[in-house]
């Protein structure tokens, strides 16, 4: 488990990053793609279950909510998870919504000296009851890296494969809240006369 | 199947305690009963296995949304849903010997059961004028008659065109654009009765008049609040999620005159703690408050979440949210600071301490989600109660995060999706200048007439035709004795039907019935088989496709109807290809993907499996409003007041019944059977007013036009309804609401806080059978 005491980097005075200030699992891959082609790839959600070995099913019911369904075999969980604040091309943080068991976990991009991206994922988890100790003990929390780390390096692999990304969102999420920086975004052009 | 009861007189009533819980296994008995009186076991398999699946029926029960593809129930309904459909594809029909067997006349005289359990209409009839008979005629003949009376109307804005939640976008599209390219924006619907509150208010407050919850959202709210919403009876689906919220973690704080079983306990008859456990506690708190109590509470916490900012700067308000967010903040809470706990508990009938333990499950919860329904709306201060909703989330950041949100929950299944393809007499310019573009014709643009003002312009002799796309409008509007005169001034009406109801009795010098196929049937068409797109409460546009035979081969689909009726009509009109759309109704969803917003490839997204969700601009961070800002509001406190001797009701529905339809005169959550010629009153104001249980009485309305509305040959019911109100059944009590009494802005007729006073009638026999009525079991 660790500390971290800043909050991050900024861009601009405009970024305000809520980063985990403890966690059970930190990992990180570098990635022979630039940044903007590995944050651009992530946020596509939905093509997770394409390089992941344990992601089935991701939803997207708006921006900010997804809905994941992981499993191995033939178990099967699904949860959804809120990103509470994300950054194109630097950060993204999330949380996940079931309030028994939960987590909570973030992942930056950072470009490196090769033009690649150091992609670092850490994950704070939040179980209840006799789980508690469980996610005390290091053959939990170790398992948890190692999985953490077999996804991300499904991911390098993937997206050094693609070479570029398959879609993009770029948008801007704060506390949980999209921040557009058009008026009429659109995803926001739907009908607006009242509906009774 | 049995045969349609005859219109016996009421059976004694009788009383039992009212219900603690709604669902279980009784509710899986109550509708196979009612499915298997209806129609066979196969139809019934095939109506039940289908319905709100990918690919299946949509129900047209309710509008509540339907879980994500892969995570529905094979048995994904409720028992409401499953009456409903299977009363629609009953084995019962209506043949031209039926009419002949009966005038007018004496169906006028039936009861809403009654014509509705005599089956599906089958072929078109027409009453001619003078004649107290329907009598056959073929389709040419009475959409000519139809369209010669339009055609020789001085004005369109002579006609009237009224649209029920039940009618698919395709249809209700096709509908909007003939009344439009015959000149009129006359186009009343029952949202105008039911949500119109509703979508006033979050219109002006946030930008969009639609709900911004999903399912996820209320799975995974801290706090949810049920206000003026009856879900056990009216959207027992809702149920589920709330389940689920609970399971989650999730608190439930519901606010209601009665104290319904749905809101007490639910146990889900697909669960083992549903059938044999004790199922799961719905509300962790429950608030007994008066009718229209709704905005003294949401003042009164606003006020009491205000105060605890003063005691604890920047922990309570969500800064950050109202700063970059809202206007209007500083006038709303200096408004807000000067609300009177005096006034407060005289409307609400709460004390103080009750409320201010909410504020601390409110200051407890991060996430909360305020559901609403015709609690609010039909109040005359429906508009401002859900403004002040608006405010209490806006407080605290509950818009546009996950897990929070506004949630008003419709009736009708359709009845958004309805709005949405432009059923509403003051579309935008947008709007008709997409109609313009896309078919070449200049649609008026005067804004037409609601339900309201359609009934005042027929009465004045303004409207002469009225058309119905589904619905019994006769039955669902108020003031019945004036709207029927209204509805008997006209020269023609028409409705485009199912079943039988009143409004085909209570008609115009001719009258035509033009029977159509409902959700549960095939529609094959010179393109083949066609499906039908719906929009749920949560902004979902989905498919609807029926897999069951027509219950007539004389039976056109309220497309084709339309589509022909146009041709009849409005032919040369701009270039609208009705007959491309009679035939294929993928030429309807192209039209309507190059119109309105956010149906862009309709087509190719309403057939992935579970279809669209339409975003919400609120999610997205964007408030169309005036200020470009989600809006905070002032809103005049109201302290709803009936003079001594009188009582504030409220019109309701059965458990037992499907909007203006009941199935039955028993209401088994609330303990009433054999009869719907209720009043529930409070036991303390019963004796007060010198009344008892059993009592005969005539329900009067008071009203400002000093016009006696009279509900005759009611008996009282001691229940534990609010103190200082009554509740009975809709549509019976109608009759009650005057057409004038509506919802300031919205024009919403106010079914709820009505005065009344109680006349004693006839001899004083109490001929009920009671067992313990007035405690809750």
């Amino acid at each position: 488990m660790a500390h971290e005491e800043d909050d991050g980097p900024t861009e601009g005075g405009v970024t305000r990053r809520r980063p985990l200030r403890e966690w059970h699992v930190e990992e990180t891959v570098e990635a022979a793609v630039p940044v903007r082609t590995a944050y651009n790839q992530w946020t596509q959600f939905k093509t997770f279950p394409r390089f992941s070995a344990v992601v089935h099913d991701v939803e997207q019911v708006r921006p900010t909510v997804t809905a994941w369904t992981i499993g191995y075999g033939p178990l099967r969980h699904r949860f959804c998870v809120e990103i509470v604040e994300q950054d194109p091309d630097a950060y993204l943080a999330w949380r996940g919504l079931e309030q028994n068991p939960t987590h909570e976990g973030e992942v930056e991009f950072r470009p490196t000296g090769s033009g690649g991206t150091a992609i670092t994922v850490r994950m704070l988890l939040r179980p209840h009851g006799a789980a508690q100790v469980l996610a005390r003990s290091p053959a939990v929390t170790g398992l948890a890296a190692r999985l953490v780390r077999a996804e991300l390096v499904h991911f390098q692999h993937f997206i050094e494969g693609l070479g570029q990304e398959g879609g993009a969102w770029r948008g801007t999420i704060r506390n949980g809240r999209v921040q557009h920086d058009t008026p009429e975004p659109p995803r926001s052009r739907v009908a607006q006369w009242p509906v009774g | 199947m049995q045969n349609p009861p005859g219109d016996e007189p009421e059976t004694a009533l009788s009383v039992t305690p009212p219900k603690k819980w709604a669902a279980g296994v009784p509710a899986v008995v109550h509708a196979l009963e009612y499915s298997l009186e209806q129609t066979s076991p196969r139809k019934t398999g095939v109506d039940l296995l289908t319905m709100n699946q990918v690919g299946g029926i949509d129900c047209p029960g309710c509008a509540w949304a339907d879980p994500a593809p892969g995570r529905r129930h094979r048995n994904e309904y409720c028992e409401n849903g499953a009456k409903h459909i299977n009363d629609e594809a009953t084995t019962r029909r209506i043949t031209a010997g039926f009419f002949r067997e009966h005038s007018v006349s004496d169906l006028a005289a039936r009861s809403d059961k009654w014509l509705n359990q005599q089956g599906r209409l089958t072929e078109p009839m027409i009453k001619r004028p003078g004649s107290d008979h329907y009598e056959p005629i073929g389709w040419n003949d009475a959409l000519g008659v139809l369209a010669q009376e339009l055609t020789a109307l001085d004005s369109p804005d002579e006609a009237v065109f009224y649209t029920s939640g039940r009618a698919s976008n395709e249809a209700a599209f096709v509908f909007q654009l003939f009344a439009r390219a015959l000149g009129t924006n006359n186009l009343p619907d029952c949202s105008n009765m039911c949500h119109e509150s509703s979508g006033f208010a979050l219109n002006e407050t946030l930008g969009v008049g639609k709900g911004t919850v999903s399912l996820d959202d209320l799975h995974h709210a801290d706090l949810i609040f049920l206000v003026g919403q009856n879900p056990g009876s009216n959207h027992p689906r809702q149920l589920s999620a709330l389940e689920e919220a609970k399971r989650n973690g999730g608190r439930i704080v519901a606010v209601n005159p009665l104290p319904e079983a749905g809101l007490r306990r639910f146990k889900n008859p697909q669960k083992p703690r549903g059938v044999v456990g004790r199922g799961t506690q719905i509300a962790d708190r429950f608030l007994h408050i008066k009718p229209g109590g709704d905005l003294a509470l949401f003042q009164a916490l606003n006020r009491l979440l205000l105060e605890a900012e003063d005691a604890r700067p920047g922990t309570v308000l969500d800064h950050d949210f109202i700063d970059a967010h809202t206007s209007g903040f500083e006038d709303f809470a200096r408004h807000a600071r000067t609300v009177d706990w005096d006034d407060v508990h005289a409307a609400t009938g709460l004390t103080r301490q009750e409320i201010e333990k909410v504020r601390d499950e409110v200051l407890g919860s991060e996430r909360v989600v305020v559901c609403w329904a015709m609690g609010i709306t039909q109040h005359k201060h429906g508009v401002p109660t859900i403004r002040e909703i608006v405010n209490f989330l806006m407080l605290r950041g509950n818009l546009g995060r996950a897990g929070t949100g506004v949630c008003p929950v419709r009736g009708h299944s359709n009845v958004q999706g309805d709005r949405t393809m432009g059923i509403w007499e003051q579309m935008p310019d947008s709007f008709l200048d997409g109609l313009r573009k896309e078919f070449g014709f200049d649609p008026p643009r005067p804004h037409g007439l609601d339900s309201v003002n359609s009934i005042k312009a027929m009465l004045e002799g303004r409207v002469k035709v009225f058309l119905a796309l589904a619905g019994n409008f006769v039955r669902a509007a108020p003031d019945s004795d004036v709207t029927e005169k209204a509805m008997r001034s006209c020269r023609l009406t028409a409705h485009i039907s199912t079943k039988l109801n009143r409004s085909h009795t209570v008609c115009g010098d001719t009258a035509l019935i033009l029977p159509t196929l409902g959700r549960t049937e095939r529609d094959v068409q010179a393109d083949g088989e066609q499906f039908v797109t719906v929009e749920n409460s949560m902004s979902e546009v989905h498919t609807s496709q029926g897999r069951l035979e027509p219950a007539s081969r004389m039976l056109l689909s309220e497309v084709a109807i339309l589509c022909r009726l146009a041709r009849l009509t409005v032919d040369g009109v701009g270039d609208i290809p009705w007959a491309k759309f009679e035939g294929d109704y993928g030429t309807i969803r192209d039209s309507i993907s190059r119109i309105v917003p956010g149906f862009h490839d309709f087509n190719a997204r309403v057939a992935r499996p579970g279809g669209f969700q339409l975003p919400n601009p609120v999610n997205e961070g964007v408030f169309r409003t005036e200020t470009g800002k989600a809006r905070f509001t002032c809103n005049e406190p109201v302290v709803p007041r009936a003079p001594q001797g009188h009582l504030l009701l409220q019109t309701l529905r059965s458990h037992d019944q499907w909007n203006t339809v009941p199935y039955t005169d028993n209401d088994r959550y609330r303990g009433i059977h054999g009869s719907r010629q209720v009043v529930l009153v409070n036991p303390a104001d019963l004796s007060e007013l010198g009344l008892a249980q059993g009592d005969r009485v005539d329900l009067v309305s008071v009203w400002q036009d000093g016009t006696e509305r009279r509900a005759e040959n009611f008996r009282v019911v001691s229940y534990p309804a609010a103190k200082g109100s009554a509740a009975a059944y809709y549509p019976e009590t109608n009759v009650l609401v005057p057409l004038d009494s509506v919802a300031d802005m919205s024009n919403q007729p106010t079914s709820k806080g009505i005065v009344v006073r109680l006349e004693p009638v006839g001899d004083r026999v109490r001929d009920v059978r009671t067992a313990g009525a007035g405690r809750p079991r």
